[in-house]
């Protein structure tokens, strides 16, 4: 049955591809006749950007290698190298009820179920299955989805489910005295294995705390615009080693 | 029983309807887009039972399913149940005008959908929110403009 699905996944991809031209035809039409002084101011903000963001990198690195290191002393945690895949939205799976979108890379290019998919801001979901050449994400608001989540001012661990509103995020199950507010950023705290820890999820917007009630209802939206933007990246772990925990 | 002729027509229109699925929608309308494969369905069961029954709707289910990446054969179900009832009263429904027949297509589609959930909850998957039900009225509303289409392509083509 998977396998059927597996290879439905790059069919329906492709007939999406053949329906789409038109309007990819038109948008690069557009995108030909910006102006040539547009495309200039463009290079030169992006260079500029490139610029910042390599030298950012620069300092990760050290970061990186240096977080290595104290951890290898610690002997507690493994060491994890992030590797990102680009990859583009091109479908949003026709069933209403939930939150699915089909991205354009598949296993021919490392995608593989379980993967994280993250926005330009922050996590927005995971791979849960893969064709050769795409592969279904479901999204962290998806009713059916519940991560694994950390405050990052607090430390408090906590679960974030979907419910199937776009832009919202629930915590229950919270004991009414959690020390969590308003504007408090959500992470993903890596228990489970599934997500690796630091990356943002949401930014929690409501806590109510009902009199004789044992949990806190926390809502939360989340970081990245789940339902804008087309560029995503598939976050590839290779694990380098292995310490004992 | 006579002869089929020109039966691809029935088979391309499902898959035009299929393919209708495919049209990118905002995450948030997608409940809104009408079931355009479900209702050839059903037009081509009441104008010619003999020739679409319920190994039609059985293998546009699975269609459907490969479509959404929801588990293979959840739609069929519904679709096989609706069919049936369909092919027991098509005499009857075929005689009613415009808006009972649109009616009779809803309850149909209530039916279609309502056997989907039951298979979802019992899987455990969420099912459609309320606000379904607008979308199953959406797809009503097209009820009628689907069945010209179909009956004049019907005609033009010589289906039997």
């Amino acid at each position: 049955m998977v396998g059927l699905q597996k290879a439905a996944i790059d069919g329906v991809a492709l007939t999406t591809g053949v329906i789409l031209a038109p309007v990819e035809a038109w948008d690069r039409m557009v995108a030909a006749m910006n102006s040539r002084s547009d495309l200039q101011e463009e290079v030169l903000r992006l260079q500029q950007e490139n610029r910042v963001l390599k030298g950012q990198s620069q300092r990760l690195a050290a970061l990186l290698s240096e977080n290595a290191r104290y951890k290898a002393l610690l002997r507690s945690a493994q060491l994890i190298d992030d590797e990102l895949i680009a990859a583009q939205i091109i479908a949003v799976s026709p069933d209403p009820s939930r939150h699915i979108v089909v991205v354009d890379k598949g296993t021919l290019d490392g995608v593989r179920e379980g993967q994280p998919m993250l926005g330009e801001e922050g996590l927005m979901g995971q791979i849960i299955l893969s064709g050769e050449r795409t592969s279904r994400a479901v999204l962290i608001t998806d009713s059916a989805h519940a991560l694994p989540v950390q405050v990052n001012r607090s430390g408090l661990r906590a679960i974030a489910e979907g419910n199937g509103a776009i832009d919202r995020l629930l915590i229950r199950h919270l004991p009414a005295k959690s020390d969590i507010r308003v504007g408090d950023l959500l992470v993903t705290s890596g228990l489970g294995g599934r997500f690796p820890n630091g990356y943002p999820v949401a930014r929690v917007t409501e806590v109510v705390i009902s009199e004789g009630e044992a949990f806190a209802l926390v809502t939360a939206e989340p970081i990245s615009a789940l339902d804008r933007g087309r560029y995503v990246l598939v976050l590839q772990r290779t694990v380098e080693s292995e310490a004992e925990s | 029983m006579e002869r089929a002729s020109a039966s691809w027509v029935i088979y391309l229109s499902l898959v035009c309807g299929l393919l209708f699925m495919l049209l990118p929608f905002p995450l948030e309308w997608r409940i809104f887009r009408p079931d355009i494969a479900t209702l050839t369905l059903f037009y081509w069961v009441l104008a010619l039972p003999q020739r679409v029954g319920v190994t039609t709707a059985f293998f546009l289910g699975l269609g459907q399913d490969l479509i959404e990446g929801s588990p293979v054969g959840l739609s069929s179900l519904g679709l096989m149940i609706s069919v049936l009832v369909l092919l027991s009263n098509y005499q009857r429904i075929r005689q009613f005008d415009g808006v009972q027949q649109s009616l009779m297509i809803l309850v149909l589609l209530m039916l279609t959908s309502g056997a989907e959930q039951w298979l979802r909850n019992g899987m455990g998957m969420p099912g459609l929110p309320w606000l379904g039900l607008v979308g199953l009225s959406c797809s009503t509303v097209c009820w009628l403009a689907v069945r010209e289409i179909l009956r004049s392509l019907r005609r033009y083509y010589e289906v039997t």
